[in-house]
């Protein structure tokens, strides 16, 4: 409608202050007008502006009314719901006079408005959920201090280590012994599954393309150092959307497990480099799911479709990649199952592990039962509802998936109940290091039956000051303006990112990880193999939780 | 586990039993020193010599428990002895805890010693022990000099802060653990001829380690599996092979002189009471036989470097050199790969700043259909050249004080900025004050011929223009007057006649050459056609257009109303109800007129609601007229005066008219000349079907007055560009978003209209007002303003220096400045 004849419409469906989720205190007394915070903020949800203050005074004895008028430029927070303050605090990063900065609204209604056009809210991020998860509320209680005997972590040696890939029963296995020592014996006839060594922490699969050239060259740089100068075996899942090929030629690939999923970018390409190749992959991952959204497919944008990302994934640029949900030639998961796991396996010649990830669900068991009986079968990963994302759904985000803990335990005690817990190793992920407790995370999922668990977000933040938070801090990963640089192919953004640091902070992290584990592990008496499953040493806080788990309670 | 073994449990062996029960034989590998026969009855301690006494630790056969034989020692020292010869079965911790006296004690340990020989030791003490030890002898020593003839087990002089320990063999496991140094006392010493064993000096925290690698147990390794882990002070000197060491808590040194000289110096007394001094010359022959490890300073810890790699050498000597220069993604970027700030100036600016002056058309242009610039004659007025503010409007209309001024809605001052804030800029005022204003100069003659038919203001806008630009126009008018329907139709009540008529002789004054009373036909259309180069049709719609019903006979038009009023034989409606059938502004007029005529009551039904608007509504029912909607009219009872709707509901009616608007008579175009459902079809810029054909005003579309003026003078614009063979359309800016223009500057005015007082009451919308807002707000001091000459200026962003922060585009009172994504 238009407004009646003569008025001039003013705060007419103007959304108040009240309903954004972060609120700009700006400090007029401190701030000298420099613009650095305008000139960063990713969104422009702030912007320079005009503020009149008028003041009528009166001097004297009697009512002698003056009056003074001052137009004063200011910073001042825009009333958009397409550019609400993320409060990511990029302004007060670059001000020089603490003058600005985004305080959270607890009390916001964004969610009401993020659906312009008719389309639902897109985001990147976590499932923005800041209460304390299962995974820190477990408490390891099973403390050896006269019995089993007490271990000290900085004096005894560890091998914090773990397998990825099947392992064949003793009985299974063709053993014979030579100059008295077992081996196993290659020309047996019979299929000996692959089966890698690595630290029971991978770094998970976050895309060339999610991330910025400078975060995975940073991460991958971090992965060949640990690997090659700290001797920590830690590889990282190279995520949907294909390897460098220079990675892929070199010696280093060891160190990286290749995501096939459902878009098969860069496959071409990597196939085609498979005689080049020195060194096999430490294993494939197949997607099946993904735990921050679950049924959601990816979309990469086509503005972010540069001469890079066209190269690796082997597209023209500029147009949208799409990763459907669900892989278009497999319907049921016998098939998917056998027959990706057959085709990945042969690709290098079944010296690889394979195995699916799938995302926390109800029916990961009926996956895990069928991976049981595939003999191919290298791992199941399970990827819990508090994973991150480069890009999803708000609602995919927030309500989709299931928690880690508890879909694990259930995996692995069904694996008990078939004796097949030592064989299929299990690889959880989703909110691992959620609120910064990275090994004590880890080595929860591990006593509850994981042999590897799984981060991104962790890596993101300790390695690149990524700004997101529960909160729904940040969370602009979908858009292409990070203002990390950590998930964005614009240029003038990624390279805030220095990837030596990246690298640096990825080595820093692990290292620090590794003797962390130990901290855990040594004063409960392990210390030679991972405690995988041993349940007896968690308790936890609730008796419902306790029950579910199969644990302790203990309060 | 051996240890636990050993430990006693003393409850279980009465001491008083014990001393009646025979000795048994005893399985020992120790040769005592004084053997007794084996019937005759033992006491627990004897006499030797004097000051000399010999306890046993089995007597008759039975073991005396550690707490006795702890009292015992204890006892004999009390009573002066200062040399005890102890026979001992494996007891716990003797030779400790011995409190200094005047001489000093030696306590001589024969048989099987036991656990924590010498622990608690003080200084005065001397223990030999004639063989073997176990498990951690020289516990927590404050000072005993303890000397093994034999080797020693686990742990030996674990947490040892004083004192001595001599080994004439090699350590267990775990030996020399947690020593420490208390800087009152001289640090203590181990002495290890052999070797030592795995976890060798962990925690060692002070006091000197010597393990002289003598016929080791393993030569390839005297310092046992990693020795040293957690070491924070002393010194472990060594002489021989080893295989590693915690590298993170120590150094390996070669010996200084000052170390050569204490080792040789305090060797000496070593090998004598381990009675291998003949080894005195083999283990003093070079310094470069030992080597010495020591702990980091904490100092050193926090200097060394927390990488084995630094990384940015890792990825040269490492990752670069796998995967190629550049790292893995090399081969894909174009760009500098070295790192930016935040803040960015030049190319690497993420937005940048654009002075786009005039770029955006001002509000009041925007909505002005005859797209006349207000705030170009405002910028005049703050000039102080207020006759060329006044006069500019005529380079864009011909009759600016009767449709400016006065019949025109002013759509411009509706859309202008300022009524934001107080009241538009009274443009209404400025166009009428053009009033008087000769016409402008015309430029020199082109020669080119063009024909404008039609009199009215479409056409009279399309021929002013071209006359002003030098061309021949001729004007066909099929009335005696020029004007159209402003002439014929407006009430004159709303439009003084000498406002109209003064800017018709100005209109004249161009020299359009007039041919009045001319109706053009089929015949004269060819005629004009072959002529002239260009043909404008502007011929209004002068037809009325009638909805038939039953009685719709009986029904005037308005436009045949209006006609008839001015030309003065308007009929009478004295004390007649009328209703007028269509509520637009022509409806308007009706009621106006027909009250001017003497009517009653003037109702105007519509189908929908009303179009009528501003001063035509407002004048319509300032005279008592209603409106009333929606109402679909069924008949007219002429007889009964009647008007009846389909909704079932009638009105009185004396006389109706009906105003649902008039249609052009075209019959005259040729039928290359396209109409469709009675109007003639043009594109935006005029054109129709013909290229030399243009079509103007109501012929095209009902509309208002500016608007024709408007099309007229678009249909100039482009004939003239036409006829230079330089076909163009003209610009049609954008306009500005009214967010941009910063009204917080201005102040709320009183409204008096004062021809000064309105330049400065304009906020120029989208024109830069100089007001050098920008160059004074840049904190980078990015902003200079350029002066052209001739009072043209501009103003320039100096990239270096500008950071994009959106300041100049935030706070440019006119909205001139705006941010762009920088690519």
């Amino acid at each position: 409608m238009e407004p009646a004849a003569g008025i001039t419409l003013d705060n007419n469906h103007k959304l108040s202050l009240k309903e954004l989720p972060y609120l700009i205190r700006w400090r007029d007394d401190r701030c000298k007008r420099c613009g650095r915070c305008t000139a960063v903020c990713p969104v422009k949800a702030i912007e320079p502006g005009v503020r009149v203050q008028r003041v009528t005074f009166s001097e004297g004895p009697v009512p002698k009314p003056g009056s003074q008028r001052r137009v004063v430029h200011v910073v001042e927070q825009v009333l958009d719901a397409a550019r609400n303050c993320v409060g990511c605090a990029t302004c007060s990063l670059v001000c020089p006079n603490e003058a600005i900065e985004p305080e959270l609204n607890p009390n916001n209604k964004i969610l009401h408005y993020k659906n312009t056009g008719g389309d639902g809210y897109k985001r990147g991020g976590r499932r923005n959920d800041p209460s304390i998860s299962v995974l820190d509320r477990l408490k390891f209680t099973r403390i050896s201090m006269l019995t089993d005997p007490a271990l000290d972590a900085g004096r005894h040696e560890f091998r914090v280590r773990s397998l990825l890939g099947r392992i064949l029963p003793p009985e299974e296995l063709p053993l014979k012994a030579v100059d008295g020592r077992l081996i196993v014996d290659s020309r047996a006839g019979r299929f000996i599954p692959p089966v890698r060594e690595i630290f029971p922490i991978m770094i998970g699969s976050m895309s060339v393309g999610a991330l910025s050239p400078p975060m995975w060259e940073g991460l991958a740089m971090g992965i060949a150092y640990l690997n090659e100068v700290e001797g920590l075996p830690v590889v990282m899942a190279s995520g949907e959307g294909g390897m460098p090929p220079r990675l892929l030629r070199s010696r280093y690939l060891k160190y990286f497990i290749i995501q096939i999923a459902s878009g098969y970018f860069g496959w071409d390409e990597i196939v085609r480099a498979l005689p080049h190749m020195v060194e096999d992959p430490a294993a494939i991952e197949i997607k099946y799911g993904q735990g921050a959204k679950p049924g959601d497919g990816g979309l990469l944008m086509a503005q972010k479709v540069l001469k890079l990302i066209s190269g690796i994934r082997g597209v023209p640029q500029f147009v949208d990649l799409a990763s459907p949900p669900t892989h278009q030639t497999k319907y049921s998961i016998e098939e998917a199952v056998a027959k990706m796991i057959q085709s990945m396996s042969m690709a290098w010649g079944f010296r690889v592990p394979v195995y699916p990830k799938i995302s926390g669900t109800k029916t990961a068991r009926a996956v895990l039962n069928n991976l049981a009986r595939n003999p191919f079968a290298a791992a199941l990963s399970i990827d819990g509802e508090d994973g991150g994302t480069g890009a999803a759904y708000n609602v995919s985000l927030d309500k989709m998936g299931h928690p880690i803990a508890s879909n694990l335990r259930e995996c692995y005690l069904d694996l008990v109940r078939q004796g097949k817990q030592n064989e299929l190793p299990l690889i959880a992920a989703g909110g691992v290091g959620k609120r910064g407790n990275l090994a004590a995370n880890a080595a929860a999922l591990i006593m509850l039956g994981a042999s590897v668990v799984s981060i991104g977000k962790y890596i993101m933040q300790s390695a690149a000051n990524c700004f997101g938070d529960e909160h729904n801090r940040c969370n602009l990963c979908n858009t292409g303006k990070c203002p990390r640089g950590i998930t964005t192919q614009d240029p003038k953004l990624y390279r805030r990112l220095d990837a030596d640091i990246v690298a640096m902070r990825t080595v820093e992290v692990f290292k620090s990880a590794n003797t962390e584990l130990k901290k855990i592990f040594a004063p409960m008496g392990r210390s030679t193999e991972l405690p995988i499953g041993m349940s007896d040493g968690l308790s936890i806080d609730d008796k419902a939780m306790a029950e579910r788990l199969g644990i302790s309670y203990a309060c | 586990m051996r240890a636990k073994k050993n430990m006693e449990v003393e409850s279980k062996r009465p001491e008083t039993k014990a001393k009646t029960l025979p000795r048994k034989t005893v399985k020992k590998t120790a040769t005592p020193i004084k053997t007794a026969p084996a019937p005759k009855p033992q006491s627990a301690v004897e006499h030797v010599s004097d000051g000399c006494v010999l306890i046993r630790g089995i007597v008759n056969g039975h073991r005396t428990p550690s707490r006795i034989l702890e009292e015992q020692i204890q006892q004999m020292i009390q009573d002066g002895a200062r040399n005890v010869i102890v026979d001992a079965d494996g007891q716990h911790g003797i030779g400790g805890r011995i409190w200094p006296r005047e001489d000093a004690v030696k306590i001589t340990i024969q048989g099987t010693a036991g656990q924590r020989v010498g622990s608690m030791g003080f200084d005065g003490t001397e223990i030999v022990v004639k063989g073997s030890s176990s498990d951690d002898i020289g516990w927590i020593n404050c000072g005993a000099r303890i000397t093994v003839l034999g080797d020693v087990t686990n742990g030996a002089f674990n947490a040892a802060a004083q004192g001595i320990l001599y080994v004439q063999g090699s350590g267990g496991a775990r030996c020399d653990t947690m020593t420490k140094r208390n800087p009152r006392f001289e640090p203590p010493q181990s002495w290890y001829f052999r070797n030592v064993g795995d976890s060798f000096a962990e925690f060692k925290a002070g006091g000197i380690a010597v393990v002289c690698g003598v016929n080791p147990r393993n030569p390839d390794n005297i310092l046992g599996y990693r020795p040293c882990v957690g070491m924070v002070g002393g010194t472990v000197y060594f002489r021989g092979n080893i295989q590693g060491y915690s590298e993170r808590d120590v150094k390996l040194l070669d010996l200084s002189d000052q170390d050569w000289e204490w080792l040789t110096a305090n060797m000496k007394p070593y090998l004598e009471a381990i009675e291998r001094t003949e080894h005195y010359g083999e283990l003093t022959r070079s310094i470069n036989d030992w080597k010495k490890l020591v702990a980091f300073t904490p100092q050193e810890k926090a200097q060394k470097k927390k990488y084995k790699i630094d990384i940015k050498n890792f990825r040269k000597v490492g990752w670069d050199k796998e995967v190629g220069q550049g790292g893995i993604f090399a081969e894909f970027v174009d760009h500098d790969l070295s790192l930016l700030p935040y803040v960015t100036t030049g190319n690497d600016r993420r937005n940048k700043p654009i002075w786009a002056n005039d770029k955006y058309a001002p509000p009041c242009a925007a909505g002005c259909p005859s797209h006349i610039p207000s705030h170009k004659r405002a910028t005049l007025i703050r000039e102080g050249r207020l006759a060329d503010a006044i006069s500019l409007v005529l380079e864009y209309s011909p009759l600016p004080a009767t449709v400016c001024g006065t019949i025109c809605p002013n759509l411009c001052m509706t859309s202008c900025t300022r009524s934001h804030l107080d009241a538009p800029l009274a443009i209404d005022k400025l166009g009428k004050l053009a009033l008087d204003i000769p016409a402008p100069k015309k430029a020199d003659p082109t020669g080119h011929k063009v024909a404008v038919i039609g009199g009215g203001p479409g056409g009279m806008s399309a021929a002013w223009q071209l006359a002003l630009k030098g061309h021949t126009v001729s004007l066909y008018e099929a009335s005696a007057k020029l004007g159209g329907k402003i002439e014929m139709c407006i009430p004159h009540e709303r439009l003084p006649q000498e406002i109209l008529q003064k800017e018709i002789s100005r209109f004249k004054e161009l020299g359009v050459t007039l041919h009045l009373n001319t109706t053009v036909d089929q015949k004269l259309f060819e005629e004009i056609y072959k002529n002239n180069e260009i043909v404008i049709v502007a011929i209004g719609a002068h037809q009325p257009r009638k909805i038939a019903f039953p009685g719709s006979e009986q029904i005037t038009s308005a436009y045949d109303f209006l006609r008839s009023v001015n030309m003065g034989s308007a009929p009478d409606l004295k004390d007649k109800k009328v209703v007028v059938i269509g509520a637009g502004n022509v409806g308007m007029d009706v009621a106006i007129e027909a009250y001017n005529c003497g009517a009653s009551e003037v109702t105007a039904v519509d189908i929908q609601k009303p179009a009528a608007f501003g001063k035509e509504m407002q004048a319509a029912t300032a005279k008592g007229a209603q409106i009333v909607y929606p109402k679909f009219t069924e008949r007219y009872d002429a007889a009964a005066k009647k008007l009846c709707f389909k909704d079932g509901s009638s009105m009185d009616a004396d006389v109706v008219f009906m105003s649902i608007g008039d249609v052009p008579v075209l019959s005259f175009l040729p039928p290359d000349v396209h109409v469709e459902k009675g109007w003639l079809q043009v594109s935006d810029l005029g054109q129709t079907t013909d290229v030399k054909v243009y079509g103007v005003g109501d012929a095209t579309g009902l509309g208002l007055v500016t608007h024709a003026i408007g099309q007229g003078a678009i249909v100039a614009d482009v004939v003239h560009y036409q006829m230079a063979h330089a076909p163009r359309a003209p610009e049609m800016k954008q306009k500005i978003a009214y967010e941009r223009i910063k009204t917080q500057y201005y102040e709320t005015c009183k409204l008096e209209f004062e021809l000064n007082a309105e330049g400065n009451r304009c906020m120029s919308c989208a024109s830069c007002r100089d007001c050098r807002m920008c160059e004074n707000t840049c904190y980078e001091q990015a902003i200079s303003r350029i002066d052209l000459g001739n009072a043209r200026y501009e103003y320039v962003v100096d990239e270096n220096k500008c950071i994009g922060c959106g300041f100049c585009a935030g706070i440019c009172p006119c909205g001139v400045w705006e941010m762009v994504e920088n690519v």
